[in-house]
């Protein structure tokens, strides 16, 4: 851990070498844990302590960033100069609006625990050994990872912005193996002494006991249950084009939409102030991160901007922005689709003929306009028939637009899984809470050999 | 850099993870250089400098692996992160199933520079920005554009590794890359054309790589066809035809059908519960048939301009040529020293981590479809009677093992008897890796071959992105399943 006060100083450091009209800095430090097994054996375990600097410097309508990890003094001394004497140079931006002034930020839970923080080598191979151990024991071959990562985020500028905040996460991903099929389960927790490894486990084990000879059923429109973890991915998709940038560039399926129906009855907000996930008050410029419903009740209702976009759009920055990069600069970082009033079991008991999905793989979009995503089933997919889990069958590959995929939503579940997002520019930005979900129809284009 | 500090934080390192205990370790210092800038609709949106170093001890202790890593280079941390790294071998070793071992490698004392006409580094920023500017001005000529981009990326890598062996290797790697994308939006769809390569073409070398494609005179061409495929046909629907891929795709094709299954490690299961296993299993190697008689694809560091051609590999092994896939028949893997030891076999030197904060995994170096005899893509069009010709990237996804897959690409253009007619918007085409593969019946010859790059390949936990060299021709498939967007 750097700490707020350490923090502060490097940044105000990197402020007042800076030469420009304004100023920000922006680190983000972490100590990135995660150890690694296949085969039942741990095969890859790491820790790795990194800390970063970008500055970003404006002159007039020029902008430049220079990003660093020498945080020493003459390290930061030379990103502030560089990126002070690139803002010099760079072409003018006539659209750029100035870095966010200072708004209060309202308080958020903590999403920091001290005993994650401090988490080992040997506490974290323990809980590899709770995975693999009863694995062998059903024969089957356990594979995935525990971590633990501490991270602290911290934005300054020379308009007067500070803003800090800590955070620790821990993970367990288990794929449980047999000769026939495989299964898939996934706990997050702030706290690594709640972190539910056995769970995760026992979920893995006892469906890959049932997923084990797959039969071959054939594709086309069925009806199904999402897992949360392939629930995960159309919420992370959609919140890819609810953004205001997506709207500008004509991509986004709400654009020219909003306060229209454009799903079923589904809300998905984005929440800032979750204290069951990982909470964080504020964006990568400092700002306030407004609370926002981006779907109510199957009707669009917002996007989300960082300063930049907002100010070129005409539009009020909600406080999403990302760390600074071309391409994305703001995302919905705390997404909670909300929940339904059904147990899981109950929403399978809902369905006479359909498919179970416990995740999807490698989704990519085909047509953004229209939500139309291509991926795979993986590690668990099931044919259901009379309101139970009937027998396994073979993966398949759906070619799917996901907003309307929603709008056939006829149950939603109670239970809420908090899952992480592959970290994106060695960030963990966001967090994501989603529950299980039934859906009319899903178009599965292909099938494969498992 | 002479890395007189670092390499003497090197040998501290080892030093210290011998002490505690380790039979293997070895410290790979890497410091990156990094600027990109992206200019959009008429601004510069974007210019962006980095510079990131730091050092990664491995260590082998009581038979099982650990790594740790560093951003400060001083003594203190370098004996703190080497003990860490023995620490966490040790903990790796409780669950172990049996010793690491690594196949025999002599160590080398050696340097490697890419090779390089212009550096990118040393030429006037007002140069970088001004060919990006002038490209992107040169796309907006074009009326009825929603969005206009123009994009320069320019890397320099220097690395040193040392090894309890012996190795002492230092490099210095460059690469260089960008390109123009326009972006139309109308009737309910958001058509793209880029060139040469989405955004995200690279290569190894200097700024020539990017200043050969000529951004600004192609410009015209792809902005117009971007307005174009608003009002062009959609891609027939779940039919079988002919298809002819140019270079640019057939280079993904062949990194996501081709390089990720040899990859030894998924073959073996240890990214079983991520990236996925591979249909191309042990048993296979040297019988099974994987594509047609025509299909050679290489496994090769050497080669010029491949964004995976380096000295060595970061685990100190030497850069390396051979076969994947020789006359049609399935014959070789992307290997590490310990995975080259399950097989009884050597390493051919694929082991790469995504700076110096991340563990080396194996990774694709450059895997190539060999050119074949089938003349230019003219001449292939025109010894085709029906069919789809599909260009550049634009939707990917395949499935675990590496079977099922499914593209997209931004343009298509109906084939009819022997000429390249209508424009096609949405083409997509699905199959089955060995299938596909078999049912190639011509790929052009040498003068259409090119040295593609994708400097996105994720994979690894935690993620890791590799910059992977494909070099490729036009091909045509017979009989692929298209047209599956509803």
């Amino acid at each position: 851990m750097w700490g707020e006060t350490e923090l502060r100083r490097i940044a105000e450091e990197a402020l007042r070498q800076a030469d420009g009209d304004s100023a920000e800095a922006v680190i983000v430090a972490r100590t990135g844990s995660l150890t690694r097994f296949a085969n039942a054996a741990i095969h890859q375990n790491v820790s790795a302590l990194e800390a970063g600097l970008r500055v970003r410097v404006v002159r007039g309508t020029r902008v430049a960033t220079q990003a660093t990890d020498r945080l020493d003094t003459e390290g930061i001394a030379a990103v502030a100069r560089s990126a002070s004497e690139l803002a010099k140079i760079v072409p003018e931006n006539p659209h750029f609006g100035g870095l966010p002034r200072p708004r209060p930020i309202a308080p958020a839970p903590s999403s920091f625990v001290e005993r994650t923080a401090t988490a080992s080598a040997l506490d974290r191979a323990k809980a590899v050994k709770r995975i693999c151990d009863p694995a062998k024991a059903q024969r089957l071959r356990a594979a995935g990872f525990v971590a633990t990562n501490v991270q602290e985020v911290a934005v300054a500028s020379t308009l007067g912005t500070w803003a800090y905040s800590p955070e620790t996460t821990s993970e367990v991903q288990v794929a449980a193996i047999g000769d026939a099929g495989s299964a898939f389960a996934h706990r997050v927790s702030l706290d690594f002494g709640t972190l539910d490894v056995s769970g995760a486990a026992e979920e893995a084990i006892a469906k890959a006991a049932r997923a084990q000879g797959p039969l071959d059923l054939t594709p086309g429109e069925h009806e199904v249950i999402l897992e949360p973890y392939a629930v995960r991915d159309i919420v992370a998709f959609l919140g890819q084009q609810l953004t205001g940038l997506a709207v500008e560039e004509g991509r986004s399926f709400v654009a020219g939409r909003l306060g229209q129906k454009i799903t079923g009855p589904v809300t998905l907000v984005d929440d800032p102030f979750d204290g069951d996930g990982l909470a964080r008050a504020f964006d990568f410029e400092g700002q306030p991160s407004d609370r926002i419903a981006l779907i109510e009740d199957g009707i669009a209702r917002a996007v989300v901007y960082d300063s930049a976009t907002a100010h070129r759009t005409g539009n009020r920055n909600t406080g999403h922005a990302l760390f600074p990069n071309a391409f994305q600069p703001a995302a919905a970082m705390h997404l909670r689709l909300e929940p339904g009033t059904r147990s899981r079991e109950e929403l399978i008991r809902g369905v006479r003929r359909g498919v179970l999905v416990t995740r999807f793989w490698y989704t990519r979009w085909v047509h953004q306009l229209r939500t139309v995503v291509t991926g795979m089933t993986r590690d668990g997919t099931f044919a259901i028939e009379d309101g139970e889990i009937a027998y396994p069958v073979k993966n398949f590959r759906f070619t799917q637009s996901y907003h309307e995929a929603l709008a056939g939503t006829r149950d939603i579940g109670r239970d809420l899984a908090l899952l992480l997002p592959a970290e994106s520019f060695g960030i963990q930005a966001s967090s994501q809470r989603v529950p299980a979900i039934h859906l009319a129809s899903f178009n599965f284009t292909g099938a494969t050999a498992y | 850099m002479t890395w007189r500090h670092e390499r003497d934080l090197a040998r501290r390192a080892l030093d210290t993870a011998r002490t505690r205990g380790a039979s293997y370790a070895d410290v790979r210092f890497v410091r990156r250089a990094t600027e990109a800038a992206l200019v959009k609709n008429g601004r510069i949106e974007n210019v962006d400098r980095g510079d990131t170093a730091g050092f990664g001890v491995r260590a082998i202790a009581d038979g099982a692996w650990g790594f740790a890593a560093s951003q400060l280079a001083t003594a203190e941390e370098a004996q703190r992160v080497a003990a860490l790294a023995v620490e966490i071998a040790k903990a790796s070793a409780i669950t172990k199933l049996a010793d690491v071992h690594l196949a025999e490698l002599a160590p080398a004392v050696a340097t490697y520079e890419t090779p390089v006409k212009t550096d990118p580094f040393a030429l006037a920023f007002e140069e970088r920005i001004g060919l990006v500017v002038a490209a992107e001005e040169a796309l907006r000529a074009q009326p009825g554009l929603r969005t206009t981009r123009a994009r320069y990326a320019i890397q320099r890598e220097e690395k040193l590794f040392l090894s309890t062996e012996g190795a002492d290797i230092a490099q210095v790697l460059t690469e260089c890359g960008g390109g123009i994308a326009a972006e139309a939006t109308g009737n309910g769809e958001l058509q793209i054309r880029t060139y040469p390569d989405g955004l995200r073409f690279q290569n190894a070398g200097g700024w020539e790589c990017l200043s050969e494609w000529d951004l600004t005179m192609n410009a015209p061409r792809v902005a117009e066809e971007a307005v174009a495929l608003l009002s062009a046909r959609t891609c027939p629907q779940d039919v079988r035809t002919t298809v002819i891929l140019t270079g640019n795709q057939l280079s993904l094709q062949c990194h996501e059908s081709c390089g990720h299954p040899i990859e030894l490690d998924r073959a073996l299961g240890t990214e079983a519960a991520f990236a996925g296993t591979s249909f191309l299993t042990t048993e296979k190697l040297g019988t099974f048939r994987y594509g047609s008689d025509e299909i050679n694809i290489r496994i090769d560091s050497t080669s010029p301009r491949g964004l995976g051609t380096f000295g060595f590999d970061d685990e100190g092994v030497p850069g390396s040529e051979g076969w994947a896939i020789k006359d049609g028949t399935f014959v070789g893997y992307l290997m590490s020293r310990e995975t080259a030891a399950a097989l009884g076999m050597a390493s051919n030197g694929t082991m790469r981590a995504d700076g110096w904060s991340c563990l080396p995994l194996i990774r694709m170096t450059n895997v190539s479809v060999m050119p074949g005899r089938a003349g230019t893509l003219d001449d292939l069009i025109a010894d085709t009677d029906d069919g789809i010709l599909m260009d550049t990237n634009r939707s990917w996804s395949i499935d675990d093992r590496r079977l099922n897959f499914q593209f997209g690409t931004e343009v298509g253009w109906e084939i009819t008897k022997g000429r390249r007619g209508d424009m096609i918007r949405n083409p997509t085409y699905t199959g089955v890796t060995p299938e596909f593969w078999g049912s190639c019946d011509a790929v052009c010859s040498e003068g259409e071959w090119v040295m593609w790059g994708t400097p996105n390949c994720g994979k690894g936990q935690p993620g890791q992105a590799a910059h992977t060299g494909h070099g490729a021709a036009p091909a045509r498939f017979r009989g692929v399943r298209v047209g599956v967007v509803r």
